[in-house]
C-alpha cells in the first residue's frame, strides 16, 4: 500500500535520558487531507511522539519522512517552517496582544524592515474569513473564552502555512457547543487538503471525527484502522490490553459491621464556569478499600483536593466521622478529621528531595506532643521512629540521615507511605500510589494498605492501573466528566475491558442504580 | 565537631575553592596593574593581622556585615527572597537615634532600650512586605527593594527636620549620649559588647535551624513550599514571624553598629549593609555560622585592601573585584549541578 504519506514516521523510538523508554519502533503515514486520531492511555507515549513531529524533541532512532524527504527537526522553528502546526493544551498566546498581533507574531510582513500592518490584517483576515472564523482582530486575547483563543491558536498556524495541524486533546477544554464547532471547522480543513492529528482520550469524539485511528499502548503503535471499519469497543480493548495481576484476597480479613467514614454530598466543583466536579455523591465505609478509576482529568484529582482541602466547592458537603472538612486548613482536616493523603506527585509534593529521610519521615505530625519537647523538637524520638519505620517499610537506605532525593524511586514512595501510615488515619486518601514503582515495592505498598483496611479504616485509592484498581479494592467507580458513572461491588465479576467501557464514556450506569449499589451492603 | 555530612562537607569543598580561586584571580590582576603586585597581595592577605588594631577593624566590621547576613539567610532560607534589609538598617538607625539622644541614667538600660526598640521596630517594618507576600503573594523583592526607598525618604526626612544637630555642618543627628554607647571589649578598637550580642544571636539561630520546630518548618518551606503546605504548615505564619525575625536582627545589627562605632547619627545614604547581608547569607549558604564566618572574611578582606590601598598603588575597589568573583562562583552552584546531571543523563543512556 504505497498511498501518498504527506508525513510519515518511520520506526520512531524515544529513550529519555533516565532510561525511560517512551516510543518505541512506531511507524505511522499521515494522507493529505485526513483526520488521524492517535489514541492511547495516560503515559502511553502520544504526547511524546507528537514532540518529536514538533521538533520539540528529537527521536532516539528512526526517522521522519515530510513529503518523501527525510527532516531532521532541531526544534518547533523547522517543523513550522516545512509546514507542521501544533496547538498545544495550553495556549501559547500572548494575553495583552490582540488577536491580530497574535496570529502575525513572529512572521510579519515587513518592508525595508518595517512591520507591514495593512498587509499582515489582509492576510489574516482572509484566512479568517475563508474559514468561517467569527474573529475580532483588534480584541486582546485576554478577552477571549478558551474556545476563540482555541480558534486563535489554529489561524495563527494557518498564517504560518502549515499543512499539517497537532491537536493535542483540543476538546478537553471545551464546552459541548465550542466542540461541535471545532469539529465542523476540522472537517472544512481537511476539505482545503490539510492534514490534522487529533489526539484524544474520548472515543466518541474520536469516532465522529476521524478518518483513521491509530493506537498506542505503552509507547508501541499496536495497530492503525480505518474509522468505519471499527467498534468503540474494540478500540478500547486495544488502548488497555492487559496487565501485571496482583491477588490478595486471602490477606483480607472480614468485616461485619462497615459504619459510614466518609460522607460527600452534592459536590460540585468549577473552574472557569466548566464543571470539573458535577454533583458528586459518595459515601466510603470503614475497613473498605474504595478504588477510583478513569482517565485522567476526569474529576479526579479535583476530587483529591476537595477531600483534602486544597479546593473550596462550589456546593456541597464533606463529612469525615461526622465532621465537616469544607474550608478547613489541611492541618486540621490531618489532625481533628484524621485524614493522610498519598499524594499522586511524590517530589513535587510528597517529599522535601533536599532534606533528609528522617526529616520526610515525621512532617505529617512534627507538631505532634510525642516529637517535641517545650522548646526544641525530640530528636531521640524522632530517629527512635524514623528508624523504626524504615526498618518495617524496607526502605534501602544507608540511614535516616541520607538525603531522600537521593533514594530510588520505590523507595522514596515507601517513605511517603510509611509517614502516612504512621499518622493512623481514619481516612487515607492514595493517589497513585504505585506510579513509577518497582512491582516489589508496589504489591508490599498494597499489603500495607489492605493492613489499613483491616484495622477498620477508610480508604480511597486512585489508581491509573487498572490492574491495581481491581486486585486492590473493595468497591470500585468510575469517573467521567466530572460524575461518577458506575459503580461495582464485585471486582471478580469486573473485567478490565467492561471498566474501559466506562472509563471512555461509552456506557454509563444511571443514578439510582449507583446509588443502590453503594448503600445495598451491610 | 561531630562529623559533617557529606552535603556539608561538599558545601566547604566549594567555598573554600570559590575563595582559593577570587584570590588567584585578584593576584592576577595585581600583575597586570601593580607594580609591586606581591608585595599588594602580601598586604592585602597578611596586614589585618599585623597588630590589634588592624585586626580590631576586621571584627569591627564583621558586626554590622554578620548581623545582615544573618537576617538575609533566614529568608533566603524560608525560600523567600527579600533584599529589605538596607532600608531597616536606616530607618532602626534612626529609631536608635531617637532613643540614644534621650536622658536615661542607667547605661545597662538605656543601651538596651536603643538596641530593642530598633529590633522591635526593624521586624515590625520588615513585616509589611511580610504581610504583602503572605496574604497577597506580592512579590517580596519587589516590595523590599520599593520599601527600601521609601523608609531612607522618611528616615532622611527626619533626620533632617527632627533629629539635626544645629550646631555643626553637615546633616548629623545630636551626639549619642554616653550610656547609650556600648562597652569596649577590646582596648584601643570599638569591638565592644555588641559583638558578644552578636555571637548570642548566632548561636540563639543556630539552636533555631537545628533543634526547633519553627527551624523545622523554615527549613521545609524553603526546599519545597507545596510539601510544606501539604503537610499541613501554614506559609502565612511562617513567613510573618520570620519576616519579623529577620527585620528585627537587621534593626539590632543597626543600633549595635551605631552604639559602637559612631558618636552621631550621619548616615545621608543607605548604608550598603543589607545588600552586603546578602552576598554574606550567600556565602554563609544560609546558616548563621556560615554566615558569621563569610562576614568576617568579607570584612578581613575588605580591612586588607584598605591597608593595601593605603600603603601601594592599588586602589581600594580592587576588592571588589574578589568580592564579584566570589559571588559568580558562588551562585554559578547550579552550573556544577547541571553539569553533574548531565553527567549521570548521559550515563543513564550508555546502559540502555
Amino acid at each position: 500500500m504505497s498511498q501518498n504519506y504527506i508525513l510519515e514516521l518511520k520506526d520512531i523510538a524515544k529513550v529519555y535520558d533516565n532510561g525511560v523508554v517512551a516510543n518505541k519502533g512506531i511507524s505511522i503515514g499521515f494522507r493529505e487531507g485526513e483526520i488521524h486520531a492517535i489514541v492511547g492511555e495516560n503515559g502511553a507515549g502520544k504526547s511524546t511522539l507528537m514532540k518529536i513531529i514538533f521538533g520539540l524533541e528529537k527521536p532516539t532512532s528512526g526517522s521522519i519522512v515530510w513529503n518523501g524527504e527525510e527532516m531532521h527537526f532541531q526544534s518547533p522553528l523547522d517543523s513550522i517552517a516545512a509546514g507542521i502546526g501544533m496547538v498545544h493544551q495550553h495556549f501559547m498566546l500572548i494575553p495583552s496582544f490582540t488577536v491580530l498581533q497574535n496570529i502575525v507574531l513572529g512572521d510579519e510582513p515587513t518592508k525595508f524592515s518595517f512591520v507591514q500592518k495593512k498587509e499582515s490584517r489582509k492576510k489574516a483576515s482572509e484566512l479568517a474569513k475563508q474559514y468561517n472564523f467569527d474573529l475580532s482582530m483588534d480584541e486582546p486575547v485576554k478577552n477571549l473564552s478558551v474556545g476563540m483563543k482555541q480558534k486563535v491558536e489554529i489561524l495563527k498556524l494557518l498564517y504560518k502555512g502549515a499543512k499539517v495541524l497537532i491537536l493535542d486533546e483540543p476538546t478537553a477544554v471545551l464546552t459541548p457547543q465550542e466542540t461541535e464547532q471545532l469539529f465542523a471547522e476540522l472537517k472544512k480543513f481537511k476539505e482545503s487538503g490539510h492534514t490534522i492529528i487529533f489526539i484524544s482520550h474520548k472515543l466518541n469524539e474520536v469516532k465522529e471525527i476521524s478518518d483513521r485511528i491509530s493506537v498506542i499502548r505503552k509507547g508501541q503503535l499496536i495497530s492503525t484502522h480505518n474509522t468505519e471499519d471499527v467498534r468503540l469497543e474494540e478500540i478500547s480493548e486495544l488502548m488497555i490490553g492487559r496487565k501485571v495481576e496482583y491477588l490478595y484476597d486471602d490477606i483480607k480479613s472480614e468485616h461485619t459491621s462497615r459504619k459510614e467514614a466518609v460522607k460527600i454530598e452534592h459536590v460540585t466543583y468549577k473552574s472557569n464556569g466548566i464543571p470539573l466536579l458535577n454533583d458528586v455523591s459518595l459515601t466510603l465505609k470503614t475497613g473498605q478499600i474504595t478504588g477510583v478509576v478513569g482517565v485522567e482529568g476526569n474529576g479526579q484529582s479535583e476530587l483529591v483536593e476537595v477531600l483534602f482541602g486544597y479546593k473550596k466547592p462550589e456546593s456541597g458537603s464533606v463529612l469525615v466521622n461526622g465532621k465537616n472538612i469544607i474550608g478547613k486548613k489541611i492541618k486540621d482536616i490531618r489532625e481533628e478529621a484524621k485524614v493522610s493523603y498519598i499524594p499522586e506527585d511524590r517530589m513535587h509534593q510528597g517529599i522535601a528531595a533536599t532534606a533528609s529521610i528522617k526529616e520526610n519521615m515525621i512532617s505529617s505530625f512534627y507538631d505532634a506532643e510525642q516529637f517535641n519537647h517545650k522548646f526544641y523538637m525530640n530528636q531521640k524520638a524522632i530517629n527512635t521512629v524514623s528508624d523504626e519505620l524504615i526498618e518495617e517499610f524496607q526502605v534501602v537506605c544507608q540511614s535516616g540521615e541520607t538525603e531522600i532525593g537521593s533514594l530510588s524511586g520505590g523507595n522514596i514512595q515507601k517513605v511517603v507511605v510509611a509517614r502516612e501510615y504512621y499518622a493512623d488515619p481514619d481516612f487515607l486518601i492514595a493517589e497513585q500510589p504505585t506510579r513509577g514503582v518497582d512491582v516489589g515495592s508496589a504489591s508490599f505498598i498494597h499489603t500495607k494498605l489492605i493492613e489499613l483496611r483491616n484495622r477498620n479504616k477508610a480508604i480511597l485509592l486512585l489508581s491509573a492501573d487498572l490492574g491495581e484498581a481491581l486486585a486492590v479494592s473493595d468497591h470500585l467507580l468510575v469517573m467521567y466528566e466530572g460524575e461518577i458513572v458506575a459503580y461495582f461491588t464485585d471486582m471478580k465479576a469486573l473485567t478490565e475491558q467492561e471498566l474501559g467501557l466506562y472509563m471512555l464514556g461509552i456506557k454509563k450506569m444511571d443514578k439510582q442504580e449507583i446509588w443502590r449499589k453503594m448503600h445495598e451492603e451491610a | 565537631m561531630k562529623k559533617l555530612s557529606q552535603k556539608t562537607k561538599s558545601e566547604i569543598i566549594q567555598i573554600v575553592s570559590a575563595i582559593v580561586i577570587a584570590l588567584v584571580i585578584t593576584l592576577i590582576v595585581l600583575f597586570l596593574t601593580s607594580k609591586e603586585p606581591i608585595v599588594a597581595f602580601t598586604k592585602l592577605v597578611t596586614s589585618p593581622l599585623k597588630n590589634m588594631r588592624y585586626f580590631g577593624n576586621v571584627i569591627e566590621l564583621t558586626v554590622p556585615l554578620a548581623f545582615a547576613g544573618i537576617s538575609a539567610s533566614l529568608l533566603f532560607r524560608s525560600g523567600l527572597f527579600n533584599m529589605g534589609g538596607e532600608g531597616i538598617f536606616y530607618i532602626s538607625g534612626i529609631v536608635a537615634t531617637v532613643v540614644a539622644t534621650m536622658d536615661i541614667s542607667n547605661s545597662f538600660v538605656h543601651s538596651a532600650l536603643v538596641i530593642l526598640a530598633a529590633s522591635v521596630f526593624g521586624g515590625l517594618i520588615a513585616c509589611i512586605s511580610g504581610y504583602f507576600k503572605a496574604k497577597y503573594n506580592a512579590n517580596e523583592l519587589v516590595t523590599s527593594l520599593m520599601l527600601n526607598t521609601i523608609l531612607f525618604g522618611v528616615g532622611f526626612y527626619i533626620l533632617k527636620s527632627k533629629l539635626k544637630d544645629m550646631a555643626v555642618t553637615g546633616v548629623a543627628s545630636a551626639p549619642f549620649a554616653e550610656t547609650a554607647k556600648l562597652k569596649t571589649i577590646i582596648p584601643k578598637t570599638h569591638v565592644t559588647t555588641g559583638f558578644l550580642l552578636l555571637i548570642v544571636v548566632t548561636a540563639v539561630i543556630f539552636f533555631i535551624y537545628k533543634k526547633t520546630k519553627l527551624g523545622y518548618t523554615i527549613k521545609m518551606t524553603g526546599i519545597n513550599k507545596d510539601f510544606a503546605k501539604y503537610s499541613g504548615m501554614s506559609f502565612f505564619s511562617l513567613t510573618m514571624i520570620v519576616h519579623f525575625m529577620s527585620g528585627a536582627i537587621a534593626g539590632m545589627g543597626s543600633s549595635v553598629h551605631l552604639m559602637s562605632m559612631y558618636e552621631r547619627f550621619t548616615w545621608s545614604a543607605l548604608p550598603g549593609y543589607g545588600f552586603d547581608g546578602c552576598l554574606v547569607a550567600m556565602l554563609g549558604k544560609n546558616h548563621p555560622i556560615g554566615a558569621f564566618a563569610a562576614a568576617f572574611f568579607l570584612s578581613y578582606l575588605r580591612t586588607g585592601s584598605d591597608i593595601m590601598a593605603r600603603s601601594t598603588d592599588v586602589p581600594v575597589e580592587m576588592v571588589a573585584i574578589v568580592e564579584m568573583v566570589l559571588v559568580l562562583l558562588i551562585t554559578a552552584d547550579f552550573i556544577t549541578k547541571r553539569i553533574k546531571r548531565k553527567k549521570a543523563a548521559t550515563g543513564g543512556t550508555g546502559n540502555e
